[in-house]
């Protein structure tokens, strides 16, 4: 190659011009970049590889235009409308314990159906005296007795009846009352008295998760110097939140709030500890799925605990508030959210270790939205469309065939079409539906089909020389060949390697403990990759953001305590059930932890079975919500660039998926049909929704998590690295493979290709899927520009450029060639023309063909899945 | 809570008997002004620095800004403590806002101070501003409302927690601690209970003097101040009171002539004053958490101190130099912090208690070199009890020695014998979380009191209940005859 980054020639100057051009209509398609195309080839293809990554790689779009000319005076927004109706929630009310209060929310209907909360501004009054309003609008009993609520909101009136039964004076109740004060108030923070060593002496549970400890470090630690029974204002505990003496935490609440007085009393009363006090199970949000009109505009939440003894109380001003995306929505500490812009956010709600999120949708300005109904080839594009609807989003079209034929076999197959399979199929006369749907079939069945997703799972299972041998490597990769090959149900490849025992060369399985030699570690790896949970949070700590704890940490790692691995010689090793299993200490107790699930479910687990068999029947149960749903998650991932529940190996209750109804479906559907990965791949290929082009409208180019276009992915190191020798034509000989051997079809990474590292393959250390990274870096654009992998290949004596100028091409012919080889498709008559232009100019047409294949490869069109 | 307590930090302020007493303390709780409505019915050049300007410093300021901490060397808790600002000069100049660092700190488009947190409003900094403005007079008041001494003793609503318990050598008396006082409850049934009210809300640790003349107690107010009382029993004249720190002070012990008395402090040091004259003869900051208990060797020369660090330390008495870790220093080999320490009678070992609720019985000096992870001074340790240990006494003889423990919802309370382990009375009429023991220097009973506020006496060689009473039985009439149920 003569055009190098280092040697800029007054040549280039004169050939920059059409060179650039055609770049440009390659990329034009996906992305607005606008620049000069009349720059020298050299910073040309640079601004190519630079700047369009980096655009492509960003995840939050730029908000739309109409945002900024929207409503900026949020009372403008909220009292603009003019209701018809109101709705109020609860619809009636029943309180039966003096300290029982309950929030209404109050819901104005316009006459075009819009809803809007008017919690705020809506007047609520007490008729009748067996309940009061108190200042932060909650419904609050004084005696025993029927009454009514009246709501007015304008000239709209609601009427809510309110039963107070016989009312009990009930001990303020530690666990129930006192601790959730705690944490809404944030001593137990991790920052606070929370973390690991507390503050200033006293320490509390992370979050309150332990009421007894917190119950002792309030009442027994320095002998009950923290609450003082003969005075009880002048408790420390009470001082301190005050500022009645000097807090480091601040000012908290003030002697006149519910708090204090809440929390005098349960000094007054002898500072009582009920252990049995039933526990909160769950909380239920309220509305679940709150819809946001426009910027400014609020909605009040509320919240309702469920307690194991059945009974339920409103928590709203207990409960902690977060936003899982404050650019889009803020949640208030008492739970009041606001629309910053168009969206979607989760308001994620904490109480008493129990998380729930209400999925915030914000539409901003969408005057002149009109749904129009798209082609929906299976369910999931029903589901799909279902959710656009909802954000009034417009799916764009379906690609092309060549589009598709480069996108489903990079997807299901790891590879690009050959020049012959693209023109076949383009040329196919067979109704577009049944043709697409044929070519899915037989790249599942392809044996490149086996190599990509062995791949994949070697990837995941984190098959490496450095842990179970070059041998053993090769042994697992066979057995994950197999299972690919044979299309293994999932649950049952769950099961084998769990359940593994025996030689690791006879059974290969039993690397997965090989690979994890110690209980803590195979618990981690299995939940991050067959459960999408990261239980190595809380080895440490509990789990900020979900409800595991240390404690089920240990309990879960137990159940692989009693795996045992004797080395038996040729780098080999014997995997068997121990007798004895070694104890897995908890740093917190000191003790060995006995094994427990972190959440139990109706799926049936023998009893009498092994640690391991348990803990395998656990895992794959029908019944498990984890298992099925994180597999058909990850999948979906792979094939449309994101997760339903994105990162895919972080589903957490402050996680929620963008279409629950979609993954609920795929997830039920891949139980139903016995964990058939290859139906799941079907499902998803066969849909709309996977087929749809990059191209987006005025109605979803901010949409970038309901699935309404495609996005395009740049290929994985191995994609890349097998697509160039395919594109050039190259024989390919990696080190210590027979020749022939395609990068994805490499057993581990200790097959040393500086080109492969350098894009992102991952060293099998961790199971996140993380570990691959798609970043782009300046090293990739050098190596892509002026490494020798690239020109190497390009100007290779049996590559496509020689061959075709041996048989004697002609210009058009060789252009033709190129085209369809790097970016799978013919060129248009435009790059056609101007690259003919291109190629008389130069002269020679093989040194001609070899800058424009070099110039394809290092566009977009060639560098992603698009 | 009310701001003359604040007033009175002052470090070491050894104050005579009569004084001590006259500066009484208000106990009665006063309700902070509040923010928002107060100022505005003030005129802006006559702002009241004690209703408008200390609550805006109290509750944004002073958690950083306390004698206790002094972030930048600055307490904002008194006037005077505001106008002798910290490392960036006087807190203000009075009449002239615009050139007091105070006001340039709080105010501007991003104001340096709070440090991370809201910025104080527009109003709160013109309140502060205006009152610098018109002269910056303090007119915190002498004094609010009852105080607390004895001509106002504290009235129980119900027992009062029971922190700590002695008898006097004599066996005639049982100190009992209580709130704002110790009760002396006589051992002898007629002859009633006398109340020894002093500065301090809590007490932490009392001891009487070995020729029984005198009770030493630790206390304080936490958060507030700590402070060490002497008090003369014949009488009930309190000698000395000597503030120390800014929290409280715990595990009191005099020396075996009565010339000093020991004690701890949340300051994470170890001091000894004189008793003749209530002066500091000796401090050690080796400690790394608060110093919860401290015991004299028996040949009075070094002192032994145990801390919430987990550590047990020697120090040698004449110059305050720390000498040894008696307990193993490897990390680990100790869970929980050390709450109590007593030497035996007649030898140099001496028995701790903490958090891991196991008993240990240490030889004071060590017999060989230390080795990392070795714990060699252990003679042996007894069988644990339940929660957490918070007190520990030797009979006499030393033979035997008493322990409570608190689970918070329980307690126990065990005699032990001190040479063979396994023999043990269980004193199962111990049901509330036990944090005080002492043992009747005749060895024929043993005193148990702690959470439920109620007194326990046991017959220390069969362990059965001879008496309960309340620790504020006889002194005032409403009190509940019940303990405070858990």
């Amino acid at each position: 190659m003569r055009l190098s980054f280092d040697q800029p020639t007054e040549s280039t100057d004169s050939q920059g011009k059409p060179f650039a051009n055609l770049c440009c209509s390659n990329f034009g398609v996906i992305s607005t970049v606008s620049g000069p195309c009349s720059m020298r080839l050299f910073y040309t293809a640079l601004l190519l590889l630079t700047t369009p990554w980096t655009l492509l790689q960003a995840s939050e779009p730029p908000a739309a235009a109409s945002e900024t000319a929207e409503i900026t005076d949020i009372n403008a927004a909220r009292t603009d409308r003019e209701f018809h109706a109101i709705e109020v929630y609860p619809t009636e009310l029943t309180l039966t314990s003096s300290r029982d209060s309950r929030r209404l929310l109050v819901t104005g209907i316009t006459a075009d159906g819009q809803k809007a909360d008017v919690t705020a501004t809506a007047s609520i009054s007490a008729q009748g005296d067996c309940c009061v309003i108190d200042a932060d609008g909650f419904v609050v009993p004084s005696r025993t007795g029927k009454a009514a609520v009246l709501v007015t909101v304008g000239q709209l009136t609601a009427s809510i009846p309110v039963t107070v039964n016989p009312l009990e004076e009930v001990p303020v109740d530690f666990i129930r009352e006192v601790n959730p004060v705690l944490s809404k108030v944030g001593c137990n923070q991790g920052t606070c008295h929370g973390s690991q060593s507390g503050k200033n002496g006293f320490k509390l549970s992370l979050r309150g998760y332990d009421p007894l400890y917190d119950y002792r470090a309030l009442v027994d630690d320095i002998s009950g110097r923290r609450f003082n029974r003969s005075e009880p204002n002048q408790s420390l505990m009470l001082l301190k939140p005050t500022q009645g003496v000097p807090h480091e935490g601040g000012f908290l609440f003030d002697e006149s709030s519910r708090y204090y007085s809440l929390i005098e009393q349960w000094i007054a009363e002898g500072c009582r500890f009920d252990a049995d006090s039933a526990r909160v199970i769950s909380i239920a949000v309220h509305p679940p799925t709150p819809l946001l009109q426009r910027r400014g505009d609020m909605q009040q939440l509320s919240v309702v605990a469920t307690y194991s003894d059945g009974s339920s109380r409103d928590v709203t001003r207990e409960a902690v508030f977060e936003t899982s995306n404050f650019e889009v929505a803020t949640v208030s500490k008492n739970g009041l959210v606001k629309a910053v812009r168009r969206g979607e956010a989760a308001a994620l709600v904490r109480y008493e270790g129990n998380y729930a999120a209400a999925p915030v949708a914000i539409l901003g300005n969408r005057e002149g939205y009109e749904w129009q109904p798209a082609e929906e080839l299976n369910f999931i594009d029903a589901l799909v469309h279902a959710k656009l609807q909802r954000m009034k989003v417009l799916a764009s079209p379906l690609v092309d065939d060549a589009d598709f034929l480069r996108r489903v076999s990079l997807d299901i197959a790891g590879i690009t079409p050959t020049i012959e399979e693209i023109q076949a199929f383009v040329a196919d006369p067979t109704d577009r539906v049944a043709k697409r749907s044929a070519m899915i079939e037989q790249l599942l069945s392809s044996p490149a089909y086996v190599d990509h997703w062995t791949l994949k799972w070697s990837d995941l299972l984190l098959s490496r020389r450095k842990a179970i041998t070059e041998k053993g490597v090769w042994a697992f990769r066979n057995w994950i060949r197999n299972a690919v090959a044979t299309n293994l149900p999932y649950d049952q490849f769950a099961t084998q390697l769990m359940m593994a025992t025996g030689s690791t060369y006879e059974n290969p399985a039993g690397n997965y403990f090989r690979i994890a030699r110690e209980p803590k570690l195979v618990m981690e790896n299995m939940t991050q990759v067959f459960l999408g949970t990261r239980f190595n949070c809380n080895q440490c700590h509990d789990h900020p953001f979900e409800r595991w704890t240390q404690r089920q940490y240990y309990e879960l790692a137990a159940y692989f305590a009693d795996v045992g691995r004797k080395p038996i010689g040729d780098g080999d090793e014997i995997i068997f059930t121990r007798a004895n299993p070694e104890p897995v200490l908890n740093p917190d107790t000191n003790q060995a932890a006995s094994p427990g699930f972190p959440f139990n479910h109706a799926g049936h687990i023998d009893p009498q079975g092994s640690r391991r068999k348990q803990l395998a029947q656990w895992l794959t149960a029908d019944e498990n919500p984890y298992f099925a749903r994180s597999a058909v998650n990850r999948y979906w991932s792979y094939f449309l660039g994101r997760g339903i529940i994105d990162p895919v190996d972080d589903i957490r209750a402050s996680n929620p998926p963008s279409n629950p109804q979609l993954l609920d479906a795929l997830t039920q559907d891949f139980i139903d049909h016995d964990y058939d990965l290859k139906r799941l791949i079907r499902l998803i290929c066969n849909s709309a929704t996977y087929q749809r082009s990059l191209t987006t409208n005025k109605w979803n180019d901010d949409d970038t998590i309901n699935f309404s276009h495609a996005v395009p992915r740049r290929l994985t190191a191995e994609q890349l690295f097998d697509a160039i020798i395919q594109a050039t034509g190259a024989p390919r000989q990696l080190p210590g493979v027979p020749a022939g051997f395609r990068a994805a079809q490499l057993p581990d990474p200790q097959v040393d290709v500086a080109f492969l590292d350098m894009f992102g393959r991952p060293p099998r250390e961790s199971p996140c899927e993380c570990e691959r990274s798609s970043d782009v870096s300046l090293g990739q654009t050098l190596n892509m520009i002026n490494g020798p992998t690239i020109s190497d290949a390009i100007i290779h004596p049996q590559g496509v450029i020689a061959s075709a100028v041996k048989s004697k091409a002609t210009d058009k012919q060789m252009i033709e060639t190129i085209y369809l080889s790097t970016l799978c498709r013919n060129a248009t008559s435009a790059e056609m023309q101007r690259a003919i232009e291109y190629f008389s100019s130069v002269g020679n047409q093989a040194e001609a063909a070899e800058d424009l294949m070099w110039a394809l490869i290092n566009s977009p069109a060639f560098l992603f899945n698009r | 809570m009310t701001f003359i307590r604040w007033i009175m930090l002052v470090c070491m302020t050894t104050l005579i008997a009569n004084q001590a007493t006259s500066v009484a303390v208000t106990a009665s709780p006063t309700v902070n002004p509040g923010l928002a409505e107060e100022p505005k019915q003030e005129s802006a050049d006559s702002i009241s620095y004690y209703r408008s300007v200390r609550p805006i410093l109290q509750r944004r300021c002073s958690g950083c800004h306390f004698p206790g901490k002094r972030e930048g060397k600055l307490s904002v808790v008194t006037v005077d403590d505001l106008l002798t600002g910290g490392e960036s000069g006087a807190g203000y100049e009075p009449g002239a806002p615009d050139s007091s660092t105070l006001i340039a700190y709080i105010s501007g488009e991003k104001p340096e101070m709070p440090l991370n947190a809201e910025p104080l409003s527009d109003a709160e900094v013109e309140i502060i501003s205006n009152w610098i403005k018109g002269g910056a007079v303090d007119d915190t008041p002498a004094s609010l409302g009852p105080q607390i001494s004895a001509d106002n003793p504290p009235r129980y609503q119900s027992p009062p927690v029971v922190t700590s318990v002695d008898y006097s050598p004599d066996g005639k008396w049982l100190a009992v601690s209580g709130y704002h006082e110790v009760l002396l409850h006589s051992t002898d049934d007629n002859a009633g209970v006398r109340r020894l009210i002093g500065r301090s809300p809590r007490i932490e640790s009392l001891a009487f003097s070995p020729d029984g003349q005198l009770l030493a107690v630790a206390g304080g107010s936490p958060s507030l101040f700590g402070e060490l009382q002497l008090w003369n029993v014949a009488d009930g004249r309190l000698l000395h009171s000597t503030t120390v720190s800014h929290d409280t002070l715990f595990g009191v012990c005099f020396n075996n002539d009565g010339t000093l008395v020991s004690f701890g402090g949340a300051d994470n040091s170890l001091r000894a004053v004189s008793v003749e004259t209530g002066e500091l003869v000796m401090q050690m900051d080796a400690h790394a958490d608060w110093v919860q208990g401290s015991t004299f060797s028996l040949a009075n020369d070094h002192l032994i101190s145990v801390s919430r660090d987990r550590s047990m330390k020697l120090t040698i008495v004449a110059n305050g130099q720390f000498v040894d870790n008696i307990t193993s220093i490897t990390p680990g080999a100790l869970k929980g912090g050390l709450a109590d320490v007593q030497r035996h009678p007649s030898k140099e070992e001496v028995l701790t208690v903490g958090a891991d609720g196991e008993p240990r019985l240490y030889r004071i000096f060590r017999v060989q070199e230390r080795r990392i992870g070795d714990d060699f001074n252990l003679i042996r340790g007894y069988s644990k009890l339940p929660g957490r240990l918070c007190d520990v006494d030797f009979s006499a003889d030393g033979s035997h020695f008493v322990c409570g423990s608190s689970t918070a919802v329980a307690g126990a309370a065990l005699i032990y014998d001190t040479e063979y382990a396994a023999k043990i009375i269980d004193l199962k009429d111990v049901t509330s979380p036990a944090f005080a023991v002492a043992f009747r220097p005749d060895g024929t009973q043993v005193a148990v009191a702690g959470f439920d506020g109620m007194v326990r006496l046991f017959d220390a060689n069969t362990g059965t209940l001879q008496k309960s009473f309340s620790a504020a039985a006889g002194i005032d009439s409403s009190i509940p005859a019940t303990a405070a149920s858990n």
